[in-house]
């Protein structure tokens, strides 16, 4: 297993260079100037100037990437170009919020996600599953800054139940908590229609299969049946496909951060992309590529252990 | 096997949770003892620096006048008048050497905040000789081209002489040392002991509220600053907190979250805070002003006639609608006769015959006559910034009508400006406010600021030279009276070139809770928010 | 948000499984049956069939010229004039929903095509030859599927710039590794088969035993992932419109309407709640469709 583990980091470092390859040409080839917006629209061109030559940004390409891949090789994420502030810090800020966001919905997720799940697949073709299947349906077809919108409409605008801007800081975990229901309702249930749908699949598949028929056959009770092996079963690829839910929450928490004003990586991604900050966008994708990495990771060994058929010598 | 797996998922959500639990570690918010806490929502996503000669967003000109003074100041709330800050009074310049000199005392015992490197310590000549000479250097300054040509020097502790190699008016020299830009006044042991770097995030200065703590992406918090020379400030504190979606500002005051907020530029929002009632919207100056810039050397915008079609083709009242009275008003010169001298008002306008109000018959056989009678099209970029967006959007509307095609691009607000300076849109809508004629024609109308071209390229998009004599000549008038007819001469020829046509000026809107009070009265302010000073009251219950 | 139901078929992909051999004539009709007795996937189709029908026939529904601005008259509530009231120019909201089915349907269908064909030929190519081909395709294709798909189509649209043609190339480019997995598996599994082989064996050349054998069996859950994805690619536009990358104005959009809407909900909420609702219609036709077209091709989730 160790030995597995550490051939899958070591196959990861190729991956990471073309990635962050990719992300240095990507920034750099979008039309736009840091030094303008840095500057803002009173400066003068040689201002400008002063400043891209302070940015390093007039270095021939070939430097700067030796100059990143370098910085980054020791650790060194580099300084915002508009702030000059260590990037580090930033995303050591912001992301506590974006995996307290993808942490609570998922767990909604899984709080609501499972029982209707199970539910719809045992009452199968009943209004139950019908009901439960379309609502599922309508929740993942929702756009997750648009089911946004909607909570905050009802919830902030008409009954002002939660606050609908910001957040708390963790030392105020209460009023952190507060911060965090809408935000963490618009993907907690949207999450919970896909593990609804894909608990009553996975049920379904196991229900059919041929010991849960024998159990039944041997005369078992369909709640035992449903409880001690059904549902033990089918825990265990939903819960591995945990992972892969994580990874597109962290990349929906962008409009989720969007649109509740809420500190976190993707806010931070966004900003940093419209204001041409090379430095932190591109340090943001390496922690965003390193994020993904570590989730497979987990996920393949979780695999590992569900699927017998999957072996690594 | 049952059990390996169960470790597996325990370990996969641990590695997940440690991830979560590692953020609670965080700094708790620091009670200013009984006085209360502003908290003030600005129209940002995060500030751009806090360092006051970089300072160019309304985000960090908001900071930086509660942190910094100048020598002379705009009075709070009303910035047509300017009194000393620093200075104990506003000096009248001398002759010496043939070269103008303007001498201020300083006044003495105001203190320096202090700084993560340096203690508190009391602000002399030497920090207002570093400071506005910092102003003056390239990569330390957004604003040295306006202090070059300008010695400054310390005569003794609290007297400093500063001379000019070309004599001013008052109307342009006193914005130069006024808390604005590169006026304001840095000290110089803290910016020495930081580094500029670090300066730019944790700024040090003068003023009412000192700097204590930076979050990146979400708040910059003041604390009162109880040696301030005018006395210790009413608030403990004002937490500045960055949120660009206007809804979130607005729900963050109502929802009790928040006491003052950037509002939304629009009457309707206007008319609609005021009549639910529980919080209050105010509309101040200063405004900033709206105009078409058209590129009078690109064809075929070339030809004077096509150009003038365009100008008859534009109803500036529609674009006005865009923000409705009286956050808007209409202007009918670059320059807004409402806010400085120099600017046109709609009876000279009318008078010197450069009104050009909608005429779209004529504007179509004007077109036909210079050769396009079934129009043409042009490729435009535009920022998704509403000002910008919404006036290209009216516009394209406007020129379909006389069979021009704009086609828009829109793009992200940092690469339009950057793209408009590469000369890339034959017309440019632009949104600005600069605090004097001399500065608004200088920039926008002057040969040496012709974009890519110039000698000094800054924001000529409409590539006009045909007023350089003008504006010098106006920048080296002493007489406030003929400097400012000087300046209406160069207004007029900018529209009877038609160079640019004026559409209108946007004032500010702020909103607020009833409890607060600003302390003065508010009419405009050229720190494009409603100053907070040590004035500046919130009631508690 | 889009990408999580991408994500979520690809995990679900083992216990689904692949099709194990070539399908015959009569089983596509029996699918046929299935599918038209399946009664949410055919309301999903009626609901794809209007909302294309309102696309097509938008000039002569709209009660209003969605490009007629008027802006002393912005922001009014709705009335019989304006049903659902006017935008911050002026324009009529109705109209411009309606306009913005086509936008929707456009880049939806384009972008899916564009991604399918690259993304398939990619797949099937990797899986059929194997080798250095395979390592480096299916390396790319991993790479791009790491990130969420807003991600990628943000970092896209920045370097491409804004614009229909632009979104559709970025949203496809997008979704293309996604098609390039879906394909692949099935290729590899049909490319070990006696049948495959034996053809090989009597000299039938690569390009066709592509074509006869290879591509007919990976086409069925490419159809289901197709008619997905549209939904995902719909989905997509609406949000980086939302986010400020969008089609150029003045093309009413979904997305960019909501953006708009969102500042002015406490004074007319339509503005952004009716593009809201026609975009969540569209996105759940297509879901309908796909989701039917799963049972039809997979008989265990039917069970």
């Amino acid at each position: 297993m160790l030995r597995h583990i550490a051939r899958r980091l070591l196959l990861a470092i190729p991956t990471l260079l073309a990635v962050f390859t990719i992300i240095f040409i990507i920034v750099r080839v979008a039309p736009g100037d840091p030094a303008t917006a840095a500057l803002g629209d009173y400066a003068s061109a040689e201002a400008v100037e002063a400043l891209r030559e302070r940015m390093g940004l007039n270095e021939p390409l070939w430097r700067q990437y030796v100059i990143f891949l370098g910085d980054l090789a020791r650790g060194d994420l580099g300084r915002s170009l508009i702030t000059e502030t260590p990037v580090i810090d930033q995303i050591a800020f912001v992301l506590p919020y974006t995996l307290e966001l993808a942490f609570a919905a998922t767990l909604i997720g899984l709080l609501l996600g499972i029982p209707t799940g199970v539910l719809t697949a045992v009452r199968r073709n009943s209004m139950t599953d019908y009901v439960g299947r379309a609502v599922s349906l309508v929740g993942l077809s929702f756009p997750a800054f648009y089911l946004g919108i909607l909570l905050i409409y009802f919830f902030a605008v008409r009954v002002r139940l939660f606050p609908s801007v910001g957040s708390a800081p963790f030392s105020e975990p209460a009023q952190n908590l507060h911060y965090l229901i809408l935000p963490a309702l618009t993907l907690g249930l949207i999450e919970t229609a896909y593990i609804a749908r894909m608990t009553r699949s996975v049920v379904l598949t196991i229900l059919s299969d041929d010991y849960i028929r024998t159990a039944r056959a041997k005369g078992l009770q369909e709640k035992v049946v449903l409880v001690r092996h059904a549902l033990r079963a089918a825990l265990i690829p939903i819960v591995s496909l945990v992972g892969i839910f994580a990874i597109s929450l962290i990349g929906s928490s962008v409009l989720v951060e969007e649109v509740f004003a809420r500190p976190g990586l993707g806010k931070l991604m966004v900003g940093a992309t419209k204001q041409k900050d090379y430095t932190t966008l591109q340090s943001i994708m390496v922690v965003y590529a390193l994020i993904i990495v570590v989730i497979n990771l987990i996920t393949d060994i979780v695999y590992t252990y569900v699927d017998p058929r999957v072996r690594y010598g | 096997m049952t059990r390996r797996r169960i470790v597996a998922i325990v370990l996969a959500m641990a590695v997940f949770m440690s991830g979560a639990l590692t953020g609670l570690v965080g700094s708790a918010t620091a009670q200013e003892g009984d006085r209360p806490v502003l908290r003030f929502a600005v129209n940002a996503a995060d500030l751009a620096s806090l360092d006051p000669h970089f300072a160019s967003g309304t985000q960090d000109r908001t900071v930086a006048d509660m942190v910094f003074n100048g020598l002379v100041r705009f009075v709070p709330g009303n910035s047509a008048e300017i009194e000393p800050d620093l200075a104990t009074e506003i000096p009248t310049p001398e002759e010496v050497d043939g070269k103008q000199v303007w001498t201020f005392t300083l006044r003495e015992g105001v203190m320096c905040h202090p700084s993560a490197e340096t203690e508190a310590y009391e602000l002399t000549a030497e920090d207002v000789v570093y400071s506005l000479q910092k102003s003056a250097v390239p990569d330390r300054s957004a604003y040295s081209r306006d202090y070059t040509g300008m010695t400054v020097e310390a005569v003794d502790d609290y007297t400093v002489a500063i001379t000019l190699d070309q004599p001013l008016s008052e109307t342009l020299f006193l914005p130069k040392v006024a808390n604005y830009s590169g006026g304001f006044i840095v000290c110089s042991q803290a910016v020495e002991a930081l580094g500029d770097e670090a300066f730019r995030t944790a700024p040090a200065g003068t003023g009412p509220f000192m700097f204590e703590s930076y979050t990146p992406q979400n708040s910059v918090v003041l604390t009162a600053n109880d040696d301030y020379f005018r006395g210790a400030p009413q608030l403990g504190g004002v937490e500045v907190r960055y949120i660009a979606d206007p809804s979130s500002r607005e729900l963050g005051l109502q929802g009790g979250e928040l006491d003052l907020a950037a509002g939304v530029n629009e009457a309707q929002w206007v008319d609609r805070i005021n009549a639910e009632g529980n919080i209050v919207a105010d509309v101040f100056g200063v405004a900033e002003a709206v105009w078409v810039n058209m590129n009078v050397t690109q064809e075929p915008l070339d030809d004077p006639l096509v150009r003038e079609a365009i100008a008859l083709a534009i109803n500036r009242e529609e674009h006005a609608a865009l923000r409705g009275e009286p956050v808007s008003e209409l202007i009918y010169s670059v320059v807004p006769a409402q806010l400085m001298p120099g600017g046109l008002t709609m009876e000279e306008a009318e008078e010197a015959g450069v009104l050009y109000q909608q005429d779209i018959e004529r504007a179509r056989e004007l077109l036909a006559e210079a050769g396009y009678p079934d129009g043409f099209s042009m490729d435009l970029i535009t920022s998704e910034m509403t000002d910008y967006a919404a006036n290209y959007e009216v516009l394209q509307a406007e020129l379909a009508e006389i069979g021009i095609t704009l086609n828009l691009t829109v793009v992200d607000h940092a690469t339009m400006h950057a793209q408009i300076r590469e000369d890339v849109n034959p017309i440019v809508i632009y949104v600005a406010f600069r605090p004097n004629a001399n500065v608004y024609l200088s920039q926008f109308f002057h040969s040496d600021a012709i974009v890519v071209e110039g000698e000094a390229p800054i924001t000529n998009f409409s590539h006009y030279s045909a007023i350089d004599d003008l504006i010098e000549q106006a920048r080296a008038e002493t007489d406030p009276e003929a400097q400012a007819e000087l300046w209406k001469q160069a207004n007029i020829q900018i529209l009877k070139d038609f160079a640019a046509y004026p559409l209108y000026m946007q004032n500010l809107v702020y909103a607020r809770v009833p409890e607060l009070d600003y302390g003065h009265e508010l009419v405009s302010s050229v720190a494009l928010y409603p100053q907070i000073t040590e004035m500046t009251t919130l009631a508690t219950e | 948000m889009a990408n999580v139901a991408a994500n979520a078929e690809l995990a679900g992909q083992p216990t689904l499984g692949a099709p194990d051999a070539p399908r015959l004539i009569s089983q596509r009709e029996r699918a046929l049956r299935t599918f038209t007795s399946n009664r949410t996937a055919v309301l999903g189709v009626v609901m794809i069939l209007v909302i294309v029908l309102i696309a097509i026939a938008a000039p002569l529904l709209v009660p209003h010229d969605p490009l007629d601005q008027s802006v002393s008259n912005r922001l009014a509530p709705p009335d019989s004039e304006y049903l659902l009231g006017t935008d911050d120019k002026g324009r009529d909201i109705l109209s411009r929903v309606i306009f913005g089915a086509r936008i929707a349907l456009m880049v939806g269908v384009f972008s899916v095509a564009l991604g399918g064909a690259l993304g398939t030929a990619i797949g099937v190519v990797a899986g059929y030859f194997g080798g250095k081909v395979e390592s480096g395709l299916m390396r790319l294709t991993d790479v791009m599927l790491a990130f969420p798909d807003l991600i990628t189509g943000l970092l896209v649209l920045a370097v491409l710039g804004p614009g229909l043609e632009k979104m559709i190339l970025a949203i496809g480019l997008t979704i293309a590794p996604r098609f390039a997995r879906i394909a692949y598996g099935p290729t590899l599994a049909i490319k070990g088969k006696e049948f495959v082989e034996a053809a090989r064996s009597i000299g039938v050349k690569d390009g066709r035993l592509l074509r006869v054998h290879i591509l007919p069996n990976v086409g069925g859950d490419l159809l289901v992932y197709a008619s997905l994805w549209t939904a995902s690619a719909i989905r997509l536009e609406a949000s980086l419109s939302f986010i400020g990358l969008g089609v150029a104005p003045p093309t009413p959009t979904w997305g960019q309407m909501i953006r708009e809407g969102t500042v002015h909900l406490a004074l007319v909420p339509w503005y952004s709640l009716a593009p809201g609702l026609a975009l969540l219609a569209t996105v759940f036709a297509f879901n309908l469709v796909g989701d039917g077209l799963r049972d039809v091709l997979d008989p265990k989730a039917r069970a």
